[in-house]
């Protein structure tokens, strides 16, 4: 039967407390949020994405070059316009045909992108990554962040039973003014909320279930008290409601709410438990999905492993203060050579000297050893290695397209990584990231992840960094 | 072949100096030069020029030989501009003693500048990371500061080298300098100012770190003909080497040395005809506290991770065995990029002529080394004073 074969998760490694929020501005915004995920500078849309979808790939049996359609959805893209899904593909090592889809502008894409992958007919993977901003004065108080990622196969652990859509106009409730990136809602509370509700309970009375036993329900979860009104007169517990509910601790994630709510319920299900997932989408409509059987994508490691910020941090790591446009340019690699690099900057691509057997990393001009003009045989080298050399760039010492970065994350660790395999080792320079880098010493033991190195001519340019094996 | 000599070696004051363009510091450097030549030179004789610079701030990129040669009244003849970072002069220099050997000109000047103060710091920092590996190196976020720490780390790590280390080597730097009027950072530091003052990169402190500087140099490198003809006292160019590297430090196999300068000073010891032991003074890239320490290993002054112990039995101390920077190096007389090579070998040229600030007893053989970027081009020279009156 077709469903989720696996899940991965990525919540940011940040957390700020609801109480942090409420000391600086005298009220907290967001029912029932305890803490929420905070992005560091260096995560977008892109990265958690890339990440979840990283968890779910490893975790599921299917080999990358066979996933066949890849179905993106965010609110928050790095670029207002632009194909987002093809620098997943890259980064995952995807096939060049695979299908590529973006879901954007609802919270509703989730859904979307759910469902496009639960209508194919082949290894499909559904991403929902999102980090909406808002007012920092009320607005933003409860938005979030995270990303959840589904491989979707013929051969699932967790079925799909049914789906079903609901439509109507309901605009306002939750809305982006063009050019704007921050979210904003009506604020007439009794009509958002009937929206909601009219939605949420047409799309799960067209259901062909009975919802009356599920194990979980994640519905649209802006605050804590939405899933409980939206679902009001429909026969579920609170008990179910609560499974399904992670907005309490990563905060509103926009689009990835109700798939990380979903990762909640299916985490704790067990043989063949039901979970409920409904959408909401302003605008207006509702998605209600049922499942059943159960999955553990990791997510309460996630949460529990946060390390918690406090309120001037949080504005920096956010971007709303901080970020500067600095004199003097940055360096300059032309885009059409930083795509020549992207199996280095994503994969990991070495070569192998076919005469003396070295590594070449980059695999650029002759062998390194033998100083031969060689045809390189391609190797992926290993994601994990250790530190060779480390330094620590503080306030200051960073090269002018690291400023923005250095201003809202603070020093950085950048470190000289050896990765070995059978056949040798390469090094490779790289920036440290999720970690304090002072804690950081030559011979430790790092692992590789995808983040937004930095943008130059407007455009976002990712690559790998390192950060401990141990968080 | 024809044997090249030091005749004259001149430098402007390096420092900051607002008041001061690249064409007028060259100008004092040249001056300074002319003037140091015992019997006086006439510009006239020089038929050929060598100029290193970076061209930090962008203020001339091309044609940034010419616009220093003519100004100093060498006109018409055929000047290059010589790049290769941080060792431009160095090359520039190998540039004029391989025209005068070939017997191409009897007199060639090699010379360097470099105006670094007069930018905003986020300029001199876009600068400072450009003789980095770009497209790597660069882009994971370090300027030369990161990289050299990368390199200390390295080294603590594998041979027990401590923060006091670099500190001594900007002590001893410290304390020459202050004795050397053209020095930028002519003043006295203890242990302790270095090793507490603020973390630049992580191990490297403020005080392990070159500061920026304006200043030019320039060197008259002449025949024996010559040589013999102005002056009773050349110096005669006994040794000469230079390599290059991969750009990146990760590219290289070694973090804790510098292939290029161990390669350079391999070939500089056999063209002189000498042991690192012969070596009576030696001015090295002292960049960053930690590029002293690995230049002693490289040239051969010590056994590999024994730098820092050099240093703590005082062996580089002015009165110690073999002293080195004695002029204050670029840690205290300043760095300015394309001046620094032929920076050092004024240095050298006074200490063999008896004239040094901080002068050596009686030295024969001195050295000059010459790093660009992190270790991507080095070039090491050997000097030797001449006997009187055998030039």
């Amino acid at each position: 039967m077709r469903g989720i074969e696996a899940a991965g998760v990525c919540i940011p490694r940040l957390r700020i407390s609801a109480d942090a929020v409420a000391d600086a501005w005298g009220r907290f915004s967001g029912t029932g949020i305890e803490e929420k995920a905070v992005p560091t500078a260096d995560e977008d849309a892109l990265t958690l994405g890339i990440a979840a979808a990283e968890a779910a790939m490893a975790e599921g049996g299917v080999d990358p070059r066979d996933v066949s359609l890849v179905s993106f959805a965010t609110t928050t893209p790095p670029l207002e316009e632009e194909a987002l899904a093809p620098r997943l593909v890259r980064a995952l090592g995807l096939s060049e045909s695979v299908s590529v889809r973006t879901h954007a502008q609802s919270t509703l894409s989730g859904a979307q992108a759910l469902s496009a992958c639960l209508s194919a007919t082949s290894p499909a993977l559904a991403v929902a990554s999102d980090l909406p901003r808002g007012d920092p004065a009320g607005a933003d108080h409860p938005f979030g962040a995270g990303a959840a990622a589904f491989l979707v196969t013929d051969s699932a652990a967790v079925t799909h039973l049914d789906s079903a859509t609901y439509v109507d106009e309901f605009p306002g409730v939750r809305y982006r003014e063009r050019g704007d990136d921050e979210v904003a809602g009506l604020g007439a509370t009794a009509y958002e909320r009937d929206a909601v509700r009219t939605s949420v309970i047409e799309a799960v009375n067209r259901l062909d279930a009975d919802v009356s036993n599920v194990h979980a329900a994640a519905i649209h979860q802006p605050d804590t008290r939405t899933p409980t009104r939206a679902t009001r007169g429909l026969p579920l517990d609170t008990e179910p409601l609560r499974r399904g509910t992670v907005v309490d601790r990563v905060g509103d994630a926009g689009a990835a709410g109700v798939p990380l709510g979903l990762l909640s319920g299916l985490a704790s299900a067990r043989g063949d438990d039901r979970t409920l997932a409904v959408f909401f989408g302003s605008g207006g409509g509702a998605t209600a999905m049922l499942f059943e059987g159960s999955a553990d994508a990791g997510l309460d490691d996630q949460l529990d492993r946060g390390e918690r910020i406090a309120y001037p941090a949080y504005l920096r790591q956010r971007g709303y203060v901080g970020g500067a446009e600095v004199a003097g340019g940055g360096a300059h690699v032309s885009l059409p050579s930083w795509r020549r690099s992207l199996d280095q900057r994503y994969r990991l691509v070495a070569g192998t000297c076919p005469r003396c057997g070295s590594l070449a990393f980059p695999p650029e001009g002759v062998c390194p050893e033998c100083h031969r003009n060689v045809d390189f045989d391609r190797v992926e080298l290993p994601r994990v290695g250790r530190v060779r050399a480390v330094t620590v760039i503080g306030q200051g010492g960073a090269p002018p397209e690291f400023t923005d970065q250095q201003r809202r994350d603070g020093a950085y660790g950048v470190a000289i990584v050896e990765l070995s395999t059978d056949d040798g080792s390469a090094t490779l320079p790289a920036q440290l990231t999720d970690v304090d880098p002072e804690t950081v010493a030559v011979g430790d033991e790092v692992r590789a992840v995808i983040r937004r190195i930095y943008e130059q001519e407007g455009i976002p340019r990712y690559g790998v960094k390192f950060t401990p094996t141990g968080t | 072949m024809t044997e090249a000599y030091v005749v004259g070696a001149g430098q402007s004051p390096f420092g900051s100096f607002p008041d001061e363009s690249y064409r007028s510091l060259f100008e004092t450097a040249f001056e300074r030069a002319l003037d140091s030549v015992d019997g006086g030179f006439e510009r006239e004789r020089i038929e050929e020029a060598f100029v290193g610079t970076l061209g930090v701030g962008g203020r001339q990129l091309g044609l940034s030989g010419p616009a220093v040669t003519e100004h100093v009244g060498l006109h018409g003849i055929p000047t290059t501009r010589v790049e290769n970072a941080c060792s431009a002069s160095g090359f520039a220099f190998r540039n004029a003693v391989t025209a005068v050997r070939a017997g191409l000109a009897d007199v060639v000047l090699a010379g360097g500048y470099e105006i670094m103060t007069d930018t905003g710091s986020d300029h001199t920092k876009w600068w400072l990371g450009v003789s980095g590996e770009t497209e790597w190196e660069r882009l994971s976020g370090t300027t030369f500061a990161g990289v050299y720490a990368q390199m200390a780390s390295a080294h603590m790590d594998e041979y027990g080298t401590t923060a006091e280390d670099l500190s001594r080597v900007a002590v001893k730097n410290h304390r020459n300098g202050a004795r050397n009027p053209n020095a930028q950072l002519g003043f006295e530091c203890t242990l302790e100012d270095a090793t507490s003052a603020p973390t630049v990169a992580d191990p490297l402190t403020l005080y392990h770190c070159c500061p920026t500087t304006d200043g030019a140099s320039a060197v008259l490198v002449a025949s024996e003909e010559v040589a013999r003809e102005v002056t009773d006292r050349p110096v005669r160019v006994a040794g000469m080497g230079a390599s290059s590297d991969r750009v990146g430090l990760f590219q290289r196999g070694t973090l804790t040395g510098i292939p290029a300068s161990r390669r350079a000073a391999e070939r500089a010891y056999d063209e002189a005809g000498i042991e690192p032991g012969d070596v009576d003074f030696a001015e090295v890239h002292d960049c960053f506290a930690i590029a002293e320490i690995v230049a002693y290993e490289d040239l051969g002054f010590c056994e590999r991770g024994e730098g820092g112990q050099l240093l703590r039995d005082g062996v580089t101390d002015p009165d110690g065995a073999l002293p080195v920077n004695t002029s204050g190096g670029l840690k205290s007389k300043g760095h300015p990029i394309g001046a620094t090579g032929t920076g050092q070998i004024v240095e050298a040229f006074e200490q063999l002529r008896g004239g040094a600030h901080t002068q050596v007893e009686n030295p024969r053989y001195g050295l000059a080394h010459n790093v660009g970027g992190s270790g991507g081009s080095a070039t090491v020279h050997v000097f030797e004073r001449s006997a009187e009156g055998s030039a």
